[in-house]
């Protein structure tokens, strides 16, 4: 679900573009780690092949068809790092190209599907690695531990990025009647479970075709990405739950619990600064926080391509001095 | 395919095409910022964002009809929120949500038909987004097409193998071969893509034949458009 320009709130879409550049920046570092860099252009041809992938009907029954999405599919062959690069990557084009998903609201649709999404849909894959299931051929009770933990995987990631995009326009004032709310969580459960069995067929097609194309849970994505993944999908699960309890969003929830027009002062998250509803609110404040916003997304961009930088340079500079 | 069309208007000869990137990219930011920020019932505003979109339009010498058929293809998700908006009784906020994603689906795509994609993804790497980022989008965007038009083949080629007749569950392990044939065949059209690249000396960047330059009219250009959102966003 790509949220178009014009359905998120500033405060929302704001936090959101800023919370975007970081994690972006953190996924471009762990796919050099994943990927030897020279081959980082192979990533592009590789989101061509997700892009062309998903032209590929899958019949679902029913009569209707469906067709992978592929951010676990990309978390399982190419590494997490560099499945959410590649999937930030399709998400910048979709908006661009094909009006697929708004410009300011790119860091939500990039947290979303990009980080969330292709996090929560390794998660699985990631954590059978500690469960018993060495990948050691053919013990069938392993085997069956990886199926179901790659079938979970595409399972969560849809569900995670398409209740994430739920909850952001909630949080934005989009109002939804409670009977609507459950009829698309439905929606979303069913064509996660879509994804998670054409993930799981594509993933063993891949690997009949050639096995080194899969990668092992072990040795795929640092311990620090695991940690994320956990906390990206926390994070949806507050958001549906904290959304849910307020199909009209948190607004009118503070106004039923009697606070006043002024929300609660933790969700003066740093730009906020006006209200949802409340547009008498100057348009000064909300203009220049909507600056500031991308000024500040810009300023971490810098500075964190910076750090990279000269942390890049440390460590080389480390590597060749124990060799010398 | 579509997309073609726009790759030709980007192409085009206007005072919008020459201008620089990253002055078109920042005014467009300024520009979608106020839209996003108009309060719903503000329709005066509304209509003057359009009234800007519609001389830039006709300033880039850009076909009206088919720019206007292709922003529109936001209106399905626009629409589908809209009425349940308008179903709980909000109709000026349902008006101002198709409003506000449509308008700001024809800014994005003026940008995109004004503004040929190296140059556009030149312009946001020297605005600070990643490189390897920068790699991907690039490669994506240049191996869309032959990928894509690999899986129409393969669908044909299924199509007319199986017929109508095949099981649902035929169809499903056809379906999955196929997209493990184009893993297979994009991984390697991938490395060898690299190996070419590499005997022909690429360094890890595209050489870009005319240096960008950030002139006055840029600036003016960037400052005019945000100034006139603001005025737009203040008066109105």
């Amino acid at each position: 679900m790509h949220i178009p320009d014009g359905f998120l709130s500033p405060p929302v879409w704001a936090t959101l573009d800023v919370a975007a550049v970081p994690a972006v920046a953190l996924m471009a570092r762990g796919a050099r780690q994943e990927i030897e860099e020279r081959r980082i252009p192979l990533l592009g041809v590789m989101g061509a092949f997700v892009f062309a992938a998903q032209m590929i009907n899958f019949p679902v029954g029913l009569g209707t068809s469906g067709h992978l999405v592929g951010g676990t599919l990309l978390a399982i062959t190419l590494g997490p790092a560099a499945a959410s690069i590649v999937m930030t990557a399709i998400i910048v084009l979709q908006a661009f190209i094909f009006q697929d998903g708004g410009i300011v609201t790119l860091g939500a649709n990039v947290v979303n599907m990009a980080v969330v999404g292709v996090l929560a849909g390794y998660l699985p894959y990631r954590l059978v690695s500690g469960a018993g299931a060495r990948r050691d051929g053919d013990n069938p009770t392993s085997t069956r531990w990886r199926s179901s933990a790659i079938f979970l995987g595409g399972v969560l990631s849809v569900l995670a990025s398409a209740c994430l995009a739920l909850a952001e326009l909630l949080i934005s004032g989009v109002p939804m009647p409670r009977r609507m709310l459950w009829v698309s969580l439905g929606l979303f459960l069913v064509s996660a479970l879509i994804e998670g069995v054409i993930t799981l067929a594509a993933v063993g097609a891949i690997e009949r075709l050639n096995p080194l194309w899969v990668r092992s849970p072990k040795d795929s994505g640092s311990r620090a990405l695991g940690v994320v993944a956990i906390a990206a999908v926390l994070l949806v699960v507050a958001g549906v739950v904290g959304a849910s309890a307020a199909p009209d969003g948190v607004w009118s929830l503070a106004a039923q619990l009697g606070m006043s027009a002024q929300p609660p002062s933790w969700l003066h998250a740093p730009l906020a600064g006006y209200q949802v509803r409340n547009f008498e609110s100057t348009w000064v404040r909300k203009a220049s926080a909507g600056i500031a916003g991308l000024l500040m997304t810009y300023a971490i961009c810098a500075l964190a391509g910076r750090a990279m930088a000269a942390r890049a340079l440390t460590t080389r500079a480390g590597v060749r001095q124990r060799s010398a | 395919m579509h997309h073609v069309v726009v790759e030709q208007w980007s192409r085009g000869s206007s005072p919008l095409h020459a201008l620089d990137a990253r002055a078109k990219l920042g005014a467009l930011l300024g520009f979608l910022i106020a839209i996003s920020t108009t309060p719903p019932l503000a329709q005066a505003a509304f209509a003057a964002y359009a009234g800007v979109l519609f001389s830039a339009l006709v300033a880039a010498r850009l076909p009206l009809g088919a720019m206007f058929r292709r922003a529109a293809l936001v209106l399905p998700f626009a629409a589908t929120f809209a009425l349940i908006t308008w179903w709980s009784g909000d109709g000026a906020r349902a008006l101002a949500l198709a409003e506000k994603s449509f308008l700001s689906g024809l800014a994005a795509l003026l940008l995109i038909a004004t503004t040929p994609m190296t140059q556009l993804l030149r312009a946001l790497d020297s605005l600070g987004m990643p490189r390897p980022l920068v790699l991907v989008i690039q490669f994506l965007y240049r191996y869309l097409f032959v990928i894509s038009e690999q899986a129409q083949h393969m669908r044909l080629a299924s199509r007319c193998r199986q017929g109508p007749s095949a099981g649902r569950r035929s169809r499903f392990r056809a379906a999955a071969g196929a997209v493990g044939v184009l893993f297979a065949r994009s991984w390697e059209r991938a490395d060898g893509i690299y190996q070419a690249m590499l005997a022909r000396g690429f360094t890890g960047r595209f050489p870009a034949f005319a240096p960008a330059r950030f002139r006055i009219r840029d600036g003016a250009f960037l400052v005019a458009v945000t100034a006139i959102s603001v005025a737009i966003r203040v008066s109105l």
